[in-house]
């Protein structure tokens, strides 16, 4: 009886609360099927892409990866030093706490944000954007990282420990060598998120395809919108097979 | 002779690596002295953020209503796109639905929504709908789709056979072996999945703000254009405030949920 009562009350609310957001977001069925009519009439209007625009494209294609493997190389050291002071077996109680803090608030600000601030300070440009990917890896990279560190058995730290080894010699020599496939596997992930990133940061001014795209966009060139669109697909597509065939070489399959 | 190749291995690879690096860096034009030189805008930004101008939250409604705003784009995208989601995820699992054809396309159309950035989808909703919230609600339930339609399709095919089988020795019917061996076992983890996309739908829903699709994303990226830093950091808090709150009701939600299964 008392299953029901929650059963029709969490069901109840669930119905309110939808209501209450569609009527927030100006939501109503009959909206619903015109939006997608008319952005499948859209995308129709879109076709067929300006084939003489992809040599074009070619270049800031390239920037994109570019930036990708850029931001993702430098984020993934800087996280790896920041998940040292984050992992329990190699930093202390109060510093693990707050590194940890920091790791999950960064984690809740999107990169966009960062890329807007940054650009304030550096202007526009591809080094803002490799600082803004470099800083939303910290986010991600930084646990995982600290989260593989603490899987590292103590025998290992202690054996190193009772050599008089100091701290960068038990990282250097005891950590890293076990937890390097790890860090690389989640790296290859962060890449494959990183080049999505890296497209959408370019829409707001840091170049490369994202850049181009907008442009197209805002420019009303559907056509070369749509060639735009094919190369940010395939991209993702080609880097995302990359790297789960390296990831399934390193044979972590997890995540 | 094979541990002096051994030892040089290691350089070797690094000497790729850098090469690697300092080529990428030629090829973006980047250049690292600014990272210096222009350090004194940083502390002018700095200068001109802080404190931050925490008064706007509660100085009108706007501030509020566009949080309310992205919450709600991200819920009803969430349910939605969860909905649609379940759908085709009970098409592409190959224990309910014997096709192997369809199971096989639905799977690799899942897979395809995956792949397309959102900020594609935005772009192109943005300009067939219009700018605002709608747009945004539209691009979530995409996304949605793709992500929950392969959770679900897995937990689906991860079921435990044995009471669906045992309920058509009996003689049901597939909606009845759906609606009594299915479905209960597969609520837990349809509710879970629900809350994990939800945490996420919600940083999406605040990026979205930035090319159209309203709420709090937008009322940030206003501020930052007119320069109003102040406003900015304030918002910013703000978010990243909601998202923490966010991510830990779900966490917690999620592990009382899969606790008491």
């Amino acid at each position: 009886m008392i299953k029901k009562i929650t059963r029709l009350f969490i069901i109840s609310v669930t119905i309110l609360a939808t209501y209450f957001a569609m009527k927030v977001c100006g939501f109503q069925p009959t909206a619903l099927q015109k939006g997608l009519h008319d952005s499948l009439f859209f995308i129709k209007q879109m076709f067929p892409p300006s084939w003489e625009d992809f040599k074009d494209l070619w270049n800031p294609a390239l920037e994109t990866i570019a930036l990708a493997i850029l931001g993702t190389f430098l984020g993934s050291i800087l996280s790896f030093i920041i998940a040292i002071f984050a992992a329990s077996n190699l930093s202390n109680k109060w510093v693990k706490q707050m590194v940890r803090s920091l790791i999950s608030i960064e984690r809740s600000i999107p990169e966009l944000f960062i890329l807007l601030i940054l650009i304030a300070a550096y202007g526009l440009g591809a080094l803002s954007a490799v600082i803004a990917l470099m800083i939303g890896c910290i986010g991600m990279l930084g646990k995982l990282f600290a989260d593989a560190i603490e899987e590292t058995p103590s025998s290992v730290i202690e054996s190193l420990q009772a050599g008089g080894a100091n701290k960068i010699q038990i990282i250097y020599f005891g950590i890293l060598p076990d937890v390097f496939p790890k860090l690389l596997s989640y790296s290859l992930f962060r890449l494959e998120i990183n080049i999505r990133l890296s497209v959408m940061l370019g829409a707001i001014g840091a170049g490369g395809i994202g850049y181009e795209l907008d442009y197209s966009f805002s420019m009303l060139q559907f056509h070369r919108a749509l060639s735009c669109l094919i190369v940010v697909l395939l991209l993702v597509i080609i880097i995302e097979q990359i790297s789960i065939y390296i990831r399934k070489k390193l044979s972590i399959q997890q995540l | 002779m094979l541990s002096l190749i051994n030892k040089y291995k290691k350089w070797l690879y690094t000497l790729v690596v850098l090469l690697t690096l300092y080529l990428l860096i030629v090829f973006l034009k980047i250049d690292l002295t600014i990272l210096f030189s222009d350090l004194h805008y940083v502390g002018d930004l700095l200068k001109e953020m802080f404190p931050p101008n925490y008064a706007i939250i509660w100085e009108n409604n706007v501030v509020i209503n566009s949080i309310v705003q992205t919450i709600c784009m991200a819920y009803l995208g969430t349910l939605i796109g969860g909905i649609i989601g379940f759908g085709f995820s009970t098409i592409a699992s190959n224990n309910i639905f014997n096709n192997k054809f369809i199971s096989v396309f639905t799977k690799w159309l899942l897979s395809f929504i995956r792949v397309i950035p959102s900020l594609i989808i935005v772009l192109i909703f943005v300009i067939a709908v219009g700018p605002g919230p709608f747009a945004g609600v539209l691009t979530i339930i995409i996304s949605t789709i793709g992500t929950l339609g392969k959770l679900f399709t897995e937990s689906i095919e991860n079921l435990d056979p044995t009471s669906a089988n045992s309920l058509k020795a009996t003689g049901a019917n597939k909606l009845q072996i759906f609606k009594f061996a299915i479905w209960p076992e597969f609520l837990p983890s349809f509710i879970s999945n629900l809350l994990y996309c939800f945490d996420i739908n919600m940083r999406t829903a605040v990026a979205l703000g930035i090319f159209g699709g309203g709420g709090i994303g937008y009322k940030l990226y206003l501020s930052m254009r007119v320069l109003h830093y102040k406003d900015a950091i304030a918002l910013i808090t703000c978010i990243i405030v909601l998202l923490l709150i966010i991510e830990n009701v779900s966490n917690n939600l999620r592990h009382q949920i899969l606790g008491n299964k």
